[in-house]
């Protein structure tokens, strides 16, 4: 395996590792707020290193130009704070139950 | 080496997709499946670009794109018709 | 000259546009427009005149459908020319009588312009040299004459009569068709030429009784000969000028037509003389006897009518010499009498308010020049001397006396057409006396008086016509007559003499019989009206009525039977059909597995199928929550694209992810109005059924599918993916398909989203809008409609996902892509705005006509495919070539690119068409405009 390789398959297990993350914590996590951060973050985070390692795959290991994958990451970067806002906004709106070590809607203004 | 590596990250991906369908039918709410179907768009995107360095091949891209597109569109939809009932006022 | 034929045609076809597009004009201008066609026919028709009076035959054809034989031919010889006479003559009189005729509050262009398409329709008939091409003017002319008697379209009985007219003579069209399809296979050829050619090669074969009685049914329903006569007399509820143009000289003419036209082809045998004479004398006695009993002077003529036409087809059936040449100069006859006749009773209906001869009597007072043509020409009818109807009719006697076709019985014959002739004698005595005498009027609304000047016109140019053939008939229609006969028979016909007098001789005496007989018959009329009266008559309408009504109460039943309005119902029997159909062939097969080995386990699929399995179980288990159950299907929908990918097919996954997401935002938008739980199924019967009908379709489907993955199949795909580069210009087989090698079919389905689109569009107009003011679980809506943060973010990210379309568009041909998904993704990019500002706010922002972008997109796919028209290829051939441009290196330009910009208009216009229409249905403090078309 040259260095190249060695780099991208770090950047791919850390990609999958926070991946694997963000789902375990949306199984796990007690209630639908902290849910929400696994997905939203550590997700977003991982395939943010996922993009990275196919960039670094096709721009400099097969030298090809491949710019798709920027276009997704921005996509996606740009598009899951809004997904969140709107996730939240819906789980206020239905009074979802919280758990008691989070903080409670009655702080926050109603919508 | 490097493709076991790439085999791998792509069953810990489908690992991490067969959590979601279980969140997905755990539920409770609406709001925990519907952020488990979003979370479900994001992984196949996560498994599509994978897949992609694995085939060495970028075919695969645009699907990717149409998905976090689209999944955006369709889980705002969602959000909005749990919102308002109307998604189009 | 032959260039001149079609013209002919085309000009009534001009007169009817112009009619149509000025309404505005003055009737005097609507007039002269109409009057345009049979004028300039006729002109066009007189230098051609000379040269087929010697027996001339002009042919003019182009192909249509030669695969089919058909071609367009118009021949014209002196047959079609005598024939052609009467309809531009006839109709040049009628058009100016309607003028006088029809009252300010008819409206005159519908009029004219239904007479001329008729006009057209009977030139056609004549004027074809196919005959199929025939068989189409056959039915054009029973079409236009429904337009024409349900003109009065407010008025019962023209509606009725109109309906019988079309049935009947409809239906003996569709004897027809199947005749001459007959008759053209056993000649080799629809072309008149040929047919009339090989008379003896067609009666000799064995489907030759088939044919006759086929043609035979085709030509006595329109000539409205017995069996088929009681369609004509329920027709005079059309306008008069009507009767006197189709129900006198014209369309009743045409069956009579068909029968000459095809004389040398099907006539002469056993079979003919006794089917034609037949009919013929029944129609002739049937008609000249009920004649007598109308109390209503145009039913009085249509019964007349009748018994001419059975005189007519009387003489086609006998087995003598001048049989022909006589029926022809009766044509020409009856034709000017008889229109003549109608036009008197449309100008006594016109001035008097009645039509009945009851009522109307001693009009001789009132109006006696109309009263002295109407005699004139009643006594045309009645077979007076020095009048035209009286030669005819004579020739008509004397052919009687010379016939064999009764065998031992033929003496008969004679006797029954004196008997005919009686009351045709005392019919035509009625209509003089009983009208024009008998004492005064009773009870009629208006004091009768002579018409407007002009209106008498045609009347006195027919009568004119009916002494001047009457005195001089070798003079007038001797050369007509004669060429006429000569292109019937396609040879000469025997020598014969028009002249008022051959001297004391049988034909004579029968004339004198009929005339003293009938006028004694009609003096004693009262004792045969008795007579009649006892007869309990049921008029034909009613029946038919009847059984229209019986009809329609039955295609009810049955609709209603077949369509209960239940989805379930039609999905079930949708399944159940397919179970079957794909079920039994399976029976017959000895094994799934084929030939193809199977793959090695792939565990990657293996687990995205379970996770598809689970969502789709998970769909079906909360059916009933339908929010969930459509998100659990996103997920099947999900899956089942990265199968796709995965299986090497990303055209099918692009088009599957944004179907996908454009039918989620479609069901939300419809679950809206729906309640949001539906209610639970009771009956454990009903479960049963649909766990048996899931549970057969999911054995036949999968057996299907495995049976295809394991059979090596040889497809046509191989062919696709040989040629796709090569012939179609593009590497992405898929895209190519479908925009090339099967780019007629793609087309079509453009064509029909864009046809559903409207009607969806025009369906969603009626439905009443409400906002339910809760969700499911009684939460009111959230305040805020339109989130800031959604609506920056969403604003900025349309450009970014009109760039993914477009890109998605030009890559399509090579790689995957292409105008479909394109579409949708754009379509589902603009909904996204709807989706985050509402309608108001996009509405000025986008302003896009849908319906006009679908419409833009099919027509853009379709110059596409009549482009290669100029280049003389067929529709659609594809084009493709590189190009060699500075800078940007070698380009591809293919008009499949131009197709599937079309392709990408409609998809887009449809989809927002659909969406954003259905989205308007709630928004609310708009009621101004109704959507956004």
């Amino acid at each position: 395996m040259t260095t190249l390789e060695w780099l991208i398959s770090g950047l791919l297990c850390v990609g999958a590792l926070f991946v694997l993350l963000g789902s375990v914590a949306l199984l796990k996590l007690p209630d639908f707020y902290t849910r929400l951060h696994g997905p939203t973050k550590a997700t977003t985070l991982g395939l943010g290193s996922l993009v990275l390692a196919s960039m670094v795959f096709f721009n400099l290991q097969l030298e090809t130009l491949s710019l798709q994958q920027l276009l997704i990451a921005l996509f996606l970067f740009i598009s899951a704070p809004v997904t969140a806002h709107m996730l939240i906004k819906v789980a206020m709106h239905h009074k979802l139950k919280h758990h008691h070590t989070t903080q409670g809607v009655d702080k926050l203004p109603a919508d | 080496m490097f493709s076991l590596i790439l085999l791998a990250v792509m069953a810990v991906i489908i690992l991490a997709l067969c959590l979601n369908i279980w969140s997905l039918l755990r539920g409770p709410a609406v709001a925990d499946r519907l952020l488990a179907l979003d979370t479900m768009y994001i992984n196949s995107i996560a498994l599509l670009l994978v897949y992609g360095v694995y085939a060495s091949s970028q075919l695969y891209f645009e699907a990717a794109l149409l998905i976090a597109m689209l999944g955006f569109v369709s889980t705002v939809a969602v959000c909005k018709f749990l919102l308002r009932g109307d998604i189009i006022e | 000259m032959a260039l001149l034929l079609p013209w002919i045609l085309s000009i009534p076809l001009f007169s009817i546009v112009i009619l149509l597009l000025f309404r505005q004009l003055s009737r005097n201008q609507q007039t002269l427009i109409a009057l345009l066609a049979p004028i300039a026919g006729l002109l066009l028709l007189a230098p051609m005149i000379p040269d087929l009076l010697q027996g001339a035959v002009f042919q003019q054809q182009w192909q249509w459908l030669p695969v089919l034989g058909l071609q367009w031919t118009f021949r014209l010889d002196a047959l079609a020319l005598l024939f052609s006479f009467l309809i531009f003559g006839i109709g040049l009189l009628v058009i100016f009588y309607a003028r006088y005729y029809l009252s300010a509050s008819d409206p005159m262009p519908r009029f004219y312009a239904s007479l001329l398409l008729f006009m057209l329709a009977m030139l056609g008939i004549v004027l074809s040299g196919n005959v199929l091409q025939l068989w189409m003017f056959w039915e054009l002319t029973s079409i236009s004459s429904f337009l024409l008697i349900s003109y009065w379209s407010h008025r019962s009985d023209a509606r009725k009569g109109a309906r019988l007219a079309l049935t009947v003579t409809a239906a003996g069209g569709l004897a027809l068709l199947v005749g001459l399809i007959l008759l053209g296979q056993v000649a080799g050829s629809y072309q008149l030429d040929v047919i009339l050619s090989k008379g003896p090669q067609i009666i000799a074969d064995a489907q030759y009784p088939l044919i006759l009685v086929l043609i035979l049914l085709g030509a006595f329903t329109k000539s409205a000969q017995f069996p088929f006569h009681f369609w004509l007399p329920n027709a005079m509820a059309a306008p008069t000028p009507v009767s006197a143009y189709l129900h006198s000289a014209t369309m009743v003419k045409a069956g009579i037509f068909l029968l000459i036209r095809l004389y040398p082809a099907i006539a002469g045998t056993d079979l003919w003389f006794s089917l034609v004479s037949l009919a013929g004398l029944l129609t002739l006695l049937t008609g000249a006897y009920f004649a007598l009993f109308q109390h209503d002077i145009k039913g009085l003529l249509a019964y007349s009518t009748i018994s001419h036409l059975g005189l007519i087809t009387l003489l086609l059936g006998l087995d003598t010499d001048l049989a022909t040449v006589a029926a022809i100069f009766h044509i020409i006859n009856h034709a000017v009498f008889k229109a003549s006749l109608f036009m008197a009773a449309g100008i006594i209906d016109h001035e008097t308010g009645s039509r009945d001869m009851r009522k109307i009597n001693g009009l001789w007072h009132f109006m006696p020049v109309t009263a002295s043509l109407a005699m004139v020409a009643a006594a045309s009818m009645a077979g007076v001397p020095l009048l035209n109807g009286f030669l005819s009719k004579e020739m008509f006697f004397s052919q009687t006396l010379h016939q064999s076709v009764l065998g031992a019985l033929s003496w008969l014959l004679p006797l029954l057409a004196t008997l005919a002739a009686v009351f045709s004698v005392a019919y035509s005595a009625r209509f003089i006396h009983d009208v024009f005498f008998n004492g005064k009027p009773i009870g009629l609304d208006k004091i009768p008086h002579e018409p407007p000047r002009y209106m008498r016109v045609p009347m006195e140019v027919l009568v004119a016509l009916c002494i001047g053939v009457g005195v001089f008939p070798q003079w007038l229609v001797g050369d007509i007559l004669l060429a006429a006969s000569t292109a019937a028979l396609q040879q000469t016909p025997p020598a014969y003499s028009l002249a008022l007098w051959h001297g004391l001789n049988l034909p004579l005496l029968m004339s004198v019989v009929a005339f003293v007989a009938g006028i004694v018959l009609y003096i004693n009329r009262k004792e045969l009206f008795l007579f009649q009266a006892g007869f309990q008559s049921t008029l034909a309408i009613h029946r038919f009525e009847g059984q229209v009504q019986r009809l329609v109460q039955r295609c009810r039943q049955f609709s209603q039977w077949a369509e209960p309005g239940r989805l379930q119902w039609y999905i079930a029997a949708m399944l159940w059909a397919t179970v079957l159909l794909a079920g039994y062939p399976l029976l017959q097969l000895n094994s799934l597995q084929g030939e193809r080995g199977l793959l090695p386990t792939d565990w990657f699929s293996a687990v995205l199928v379970v996770i598809m399995v689970l969502a789709a179980m998970a769909t079906v288990i909360w059916q009933r929550q339908r929010l969930l159950a459509l998100i659990m299907i996103s997920v099947v929908g999900l899956m089942l694209s990265l199968l796709f990918i995965r299986f090497s097919a990303p055209d099918l996954a692009l088009t599957q992810l944004a179907v996908e997401v454009a039918t989620a935002v479609l069901l939300m938008l419809a679950l809206y109005f729906l309640p949001h739980r539906s209610p639970k199924q009771s009956a454990h019967a009903t479960l049963l059924r649909d766990l048996i009908l899931a549970g057969s379709c999911a054995i036949v489907v999968g057996s299907l599918a495995y049976l295809m993955l394991t059979h090596q199949a040889d497809s046509v795909s191989s062919y696709f993916l040989a040629n796709a580069k090569s012939g179609g210009g593009g590497t992405n087989v898929v895209n190519v398909i479908l925009v090339d090698f099967r780019g007629f079919d793609t087309f079509g389905e453009i064509t029909v989203l864009g046809i559903a689109a409207l009607g969806i569009y025009k369906l969603l107009t009626g439905i009443p809008r409400f906002k339910p003011s809760a969700d499911a679980d009684g939460r009111s809506w959230a305040l805020d409609a339109h989130p800031l943060l959604l609506r920056v973010v969403s604003q900025g990210l349309l450009p970014l996902a009109l760039l993914v379309s477009v890109y998605l568009f030009f890559r399509g041909h090579n790689l995957p892509g292409g105008g479909f998904v394109a579409g949708l993704v754009t379509a589902v990019a603009l909904i996204m705005q709807y989706i985050a500002h509402g309608v108001d706010w996009v509405k000025p922002r986008l302003n896009l006509q849908f319906s006009a972008l679908v419409a833009s997109g099919i027509l853009i796919a379709w110059l596409t495919g009549a482009f290669s028209w100029l280049f003389g290829k067929p529709f659609l051939t594809s084009w493709f070539d590189y190009f060699d441009i500075p800078l940007l290196g070698q380009i591809e330009l293919a008009s499949a690119i131009a197709f599937d910009l079309g392709v990408y208009l409609t998809v887009v216009g449809s989809t927002l068409l659909i969406l954003a229409n259905l989205g308007k249905l709630t928004t609310r403090h708009k009621p101004e405009h109704r959507g956004q078309i």
